[in-house]
């Protein structure tokens, strides 16, 4: 909602309240600025008459004007299409300095000299009034010659854009905006002055209205016998400010005093409704849609919501009927939401809540149309008026305070309520009634009474004070989660990983491209904002990969990621998981890996992983997706349970994406250990460790062997892993596996005999089960 | 005897110094040689002789051991002056990874509720409308809905468009007094320069009974807490509206990067807008079937902070994985 300070100071006496005050107020009393710009058109812009306006002899677009500034006459080149002789228009003079640095001096365009310029509205800072110079009259106020432009209220003024809430619709025009202010500024409004002229002729003589059924909506009409007239120029600038937009001069003055007024308003050609010989009929009626319309021969309009193309009055001169309307936000809206239908751009208003008072709206408009034109108004009205029963709001001085957390006392109470225009009665008790006037649709219960203290006695004035509260143990199995993710991503981010965030969005054709399975047809997204972000996502690879790559193309070449989110399942349940991609070098380019780092390779990818997630196993895989290299795939068990995968991008992939080797891991959060550690008894006495070598067949897996040595091994064997594989052209088929066992026992210190006796076993069982000897 | 002081004086290296010593005390050295000699001297002279001879015999040892020991230590010197290294070229850039800062952010703000007894709550992202939008008391066609573009499903479930459903979820499940906050992703279809459609709230949501907790209380915690993550800022509340809330604010703090001058970050005002809250609406209970309660509730951006608290100028830049922008929270 655009206002400007002397516009609003035509409803509203602010005589001696600051622009800064202004703002301020505004923003304690809920109406946010979202905007401020000083209008000042600069000194030495001063109202001119154009006495001749003759073709310069030398230039077939340039005039030669002869310029009445009052205290002499100034010869002016003008290369404006719209300037002629006798109009009124701004000229900057010898010396001004207009917006953007021009200075204006005496010079001689194709010969003949000129002594300033006769300027447009964007020349002195403005908007744009359409093209060519302004034309300028008595609406800005008397035209005095010579009158710097910046001592008329239109040009200088202040243009503040409030952001209005969306429960403000009685604050959607100037005087919805000072009744506002009135409350807070404790000043009276300023109403339109009526002019009841009494030698016009009676609407009723060429119009009535029918209606069967009683509609909840109030309707006022009234004629006017339009005669040509330009738009008057403050209308057309403050249209401007606005981003008004309009086709005709009654357009013009409808908008501009339905934005000044709040009232709905719209104009129809008589001819709509009826003719030269008889008498115009309104019929109110349900439309095919269940809509309240309005109907002369045909349907002219959806009350509230829009008007028909043809039913719009378009002509510069001939009978128009005008219309004022009101209908309650939560009829229409509700209406909208059960069956739309297309809206015309009054809408915005009629679904927060246009202004009610719809004589004033229709009242001041047809004073705009008597003051700028010499259109006949004909007098009274055509009016359908509904039943308004306040609302009545009855609250204690008590609850007010409880709500608060302070007390406000009754005179203050009374005070605002009576200033934001609502009746409010002697209280009873402490009790009071206050009742809601129409245009405050939005205040329902108590807590919008408060709403409107709060507001007006401002919240910076209301002290702090710390609730005391009921203590509780509030650790609940949500935080216990939330600390649980958190020691997970700090061990990430402490082991060389960075933490990114990437949206729950990713590409379905991508994912379905890669074997991923996506959200079942009838869960998909109904609008997705872009087609790369179209399906919610199954994994957190996507994301990382894709943010690995964008590294690659900035040239980073050490890129370590993670991620903690939600992925969703086909059927758009939600699980946590945890991410990793690595891709490049291991370490930062230094001195001591003479600037040529090694890559990551799946050893140090692992250890990467399980300084995070702890020890796990991993297991041979094959995934359902295609983004793994078949042969570096792997299934991540913790505590025997399978908790994700860890696998090398198929190379493919990698390519796809510009990457080096690149190794991701994701796995599900469930699947983590969290909590607290149980301390097992160890043994005191010296553990001894052996090597076995041993020869192998290439395809048996390290899990086969260790099965069958968990399963020979006595108990003095506390651990045992692989420490070196060798493989040869010699050893064909076979490679040498070396292995390290750890033997302890926990009632002495092992014998030399013993621990031979505990490799025999193994060694044994290996023989017999896989047919391994030792090298 | 005076060579053998040159000899020891001018000896370099302590193999050196060890064939002197030899030469000198050995067997067969000139130490014993000398005192041979004694034998062959009168008894007047041999009481002289021995003094001069026991003198030149201590010194000598001494001169040895001390030229050793400088020898020793010269080769030790040597031998570390042979190790050394620049230290300056091994300057280390850390390998360490880092917290995303809106993470990290959503960590301090949690750990300040937590430390003011509140509980921390979670729901899901995929919502209905009831706990989206209806019991929020903002009811189908409620003009407030054009406030929050939604993601909707096929089904009609959403993507929740504010982590306020889990205040619903949460006063559906538990019984007052509540005293919560929901950290979480929410969603809303817009996507430009300032908004994406994903993006992180933490809401909060402080039940008591009838008559309790007012706008004073919720004002305290909001300055306070302010005050917490961004230090000594003025805190200014404007009347707003939300369907949920009523009366409602809007929560600015004096902008951090001009003092309240006014500069380009704040659009000239003096002022960042940080938070909205509010007093909770009378229909969200009703929604809820608690009755003879009273309660304010809050909420915030978690990306808003993390930008003005780490001066961070682009929204986007946050969730494109860009090392440049996170190695520097290492």
């Amino acid at each position: 909602m655009i206002v400007t300070k002397n516009w609003l100071n035509e409803w509203i006496d602010l005589g001696g309240v600051t622009t800064d005050q202004l703002l301020k107020t505004f923003n304690s009393i809920g109406l946010e600025v979202d905007r401020h710009e000083v209008l000042f058109v600069p000194n030495g812009v001063v109202i001119g008459y154009v006495e001749t306006c003759e073709r310069h002899p030398d230039a077939d677009k340039l005039s030669v004007c002869q310029v009445n500034i009052g205290s002499g006459i100034r010869q002016i080149v003008c290369g404006a299409s719209n300037v002629r002789a006798g109009i009124h228009i701004a000229l900057a003079t010898v010396g001004a300095e207009l917006p953007g640095g021009l200075k204006i001096k005496a010079a001689k365009l194709r010969g003949v000299a000129s002594e300033g310029m006769i300027c447009s509205s964007k020349e002195v800072g403005l908007p744009s009034t359409g093209e060519g110079i302004m034309i300028l009259d008595a609406s800005i106020g008397e035209l005095e010659l010579g009158k710097n432009l910046n001592e008329y209220p239109l040009f200088n003024d202040d243009l503040i854009e409030i952001e209005l809430t969306a429960n403000r619709g009685d604050c959607l025009s100037i005087r919805g905006i000072a009744r506002d202010l009135r409350a807070a500024l404790n000043r009276p409004l300023r109403e339109c002055a009526k002019n009841e002229n009494q030698d016009r002729l009676g609407i009723g003589r060429i119009l009535q209205l029918h209606h069967n059924e009683t509609f909840e909506a109030d309707l006022l009409f009234g004629a006017v016998d339009v005669k040509d007239f330009p738009v008057p120029f403050l209308l057309t600038l403050r249209l401007a400010l606005i981003e008004g937009a309009y086709a005709t001069a009654v357009d013009a003055v409808l908008l501009y005093a339905t934005h000044s007024t709040g009232v709905i308003l719209r104009a129809y050609p008589f001819e709509k409704f009826g003719d030269q010989e008889s008498k115009g009929m309104i019929t109110l009626d349900t439309d095919e849609n269940g809509y309240a319309a309005l109907y002369g021969k045909e349907k002219v309009s959806v009350i509230g919501v829009s008007q028909e193309k043809e039913a719009h009055f378009t002509q510069n001169e001939g009978l128009a009927i005008i219309e004022a309307s009101y209908i309650a936000p939560d009829i229409v809206s509700k209406k909208m939401g059960e069956k739309k239908v297309p809206s015309c751009p009054h809408y915005y208003r009629t679904s927060r809540g246009s202004e009610p008072k719809i004589d004033m709206g229709i009242g001041y408009a047809m004073s705009l149309l008597e003051k700028f034109s010499s259109s006949q108004v004909y007098g009274g009205n055509i009016e359908l008026l509904s039943s308004y029963e306040p609302r009545i709001v009855s609250m204690s001085e008590e609850e007010i305070s409880a709500f608060i957390g302070m007390n406000v006392d009754k005179t203050t109470i009374t005070q605002i309520f009576k200033n934001l225009g609502m009746q409010i009665g002697k209280p009873k008790g402490s009790t009071f009634a206050i009742s809601i006037p129409q245009f405050r649709h939005d205040i329902i219960n108590k807590q919008d009474i408060v709403e409107e203290i709060v507001r007006m006695v401002g919240i910076d004035n209301i002290p702090s004070k710390p609730l005391h509260f009921s203590e509780a143990n509030r650790m609940g199995e949500d935080l216990n989660e939330y600390r649980k993710t958190r020691m997970y991503r700090h061990r990430a981010a402490q082991s060389g990983f960075y933490e990114s965030v990437h949206f729950v969005f990713n590409e379905r054709a991508q994912l379905e491209k890669y074997g991923f399975v996506c959200t079942e047809e009838d869960k998909e997204l109904l609008n997705p904002i872009t087609a790369t972000f179209d399906t919610l996502r199954p994994t957190l690879l996507l994301g990382l990969l894709n943010s690995a790559s964008a590294n690659v193309k900035v040239n980073q070449k050490k890129i370590a990621l993670f991620e903690t989110g939600m992925v969703f399942d086909p059927r758009r349940n939600e699980s946590k998981r945890l991410g990793f991609i690595v891709s490049g070098a291991m370490e930062g380019e230094k001195v001591s890996n003479a600037g040529k780092p090694s890559n990551t390779d799946f050893a140090s990818f692992v250890q990467l992983i399980s300084n995070v997630a702890g020890s796990f196993e991993l297991l041979p895989h094959t995934p359902t997706h295609a983004l793994a290299h078949p042969y570096m795939c792997a299934k991540v068990m913790i505590d025997g349970r399978e908790a994700g995968e860890l696998f090398r991008i198929h190379p493919n992939i990698e390519q796809e994406f510009d990457l080096a080797q690149t190794f991701v891991c994701e796995l599900n959060t469930d699947s983590l250990p969290y909590g607290l550690v149980q301390a097992q008894p160890y043994s005191k006495y010296q553990a001894s460790s052996r090597d076995l070598s041993l020869l192998v067949s290439k395809s048996i897996s390290y899990e086969t062997i260790k099965s069958v040595i968990e399963k020979h091994a006595s108990q003095q064997v506390r651990r045992f892993y692989p420490v070196d594989r060798y493989v040869s052209e010699a050893l064909g088929d076979q490679m040498s596996l070396t292995l390290r066992f750890v033997l302890q026992s926990d009632e002495k210190t092992l014998e030399e005999e013993d621990i031979t006796a505990a490799m025999e076993w193994v060694l044994n069982g290996l023989n017999e089960e896989l047919g391994v000897s030792l090298r | 005897m005076q060579e053998w002081y040159d000899a020891i004086k001018s000896a370099d290296t302590i193999d050196k110094i060890e064939e002197i010593r030899i030469a000198v005390f050995g067997k067969k050295g000139v130490m014993n040689a000398e005192f041979a000699r004694m034998k062959d001297l009168s008894d007047a002279e041999k009481g002289s002789f021995a003094k001069e001879l026991n003198i030149h015999k201590e010194a000598l040892n001494a001169l040895l051991l001390d030229r050793k020991l400088f020898l020793a230590m010269e080769h030790l010197e040597a031998s570390m002056k042979a190790e050394a290294i620049d230290v300056s070229l091994y300057s280390p850039s850390s390998e360490r990874g880092s917290l995303h800062p809106v993470m990290e952010t959503m960590d301090r703000i949690v750990e300040y509720f937590l430390a003011m007894n509140f509980s921390v709550q979670t729901g899901p992202m995929v919502e209905d409308d009831f706990h989206n939008f209806e019991a929020l008391n903002l009811p189908k066609y409620h003009p407030a809905r054009d406030m929050q573009d939604t993601f909707y499903f096929k089904d009609s479930m959403l993507l929740r468009t504010h982590t306020s459903p889990v205040q619903i979820r949460t006063m559906l499940s538990q019984k007052p007094p509540i005293r919560m906050i929901a950290p979480g992703a929410v969603f809303r279809r817009d996507y430009d320069l300032t908004h994406t459609p994903m993006f992180h709230q933490v809401e909060g949501l402080v039940v008591e009974e009838a008559g309790k907790v007012s706008f004073a209380n919720l004002k305290f915690i909001l300055e306070d807490f302010l005050k917490t993550m961004f230090g000594d800022v003025e805190v200014r509340f404007r009347p707003s509206f939300f369907p949920f809330t009523e009366p409602s604010a809007e929560v600015d703090i004096s902008c951090i990067f001009c003092g309240g001058e006014g500069c380009r970050v704040c659009s000239k005002t003096g002022w960042l807008e940080v938070l909205g809250c509010g007093i909770v609406d009378p229909n969200v209970f009703k929604a809820v079937g608690y009755e003879n309660v009273s309660g304010y509730a809050f909420g915030l951006g978690v990306e808003r902070f993390a930008m003005l608290i780490h001066r961070i100028g682009d929204l986007r830049s946050l969730f494109e994985g860009d090392t440049r922008l996170l190695e520097q929270f290492r």
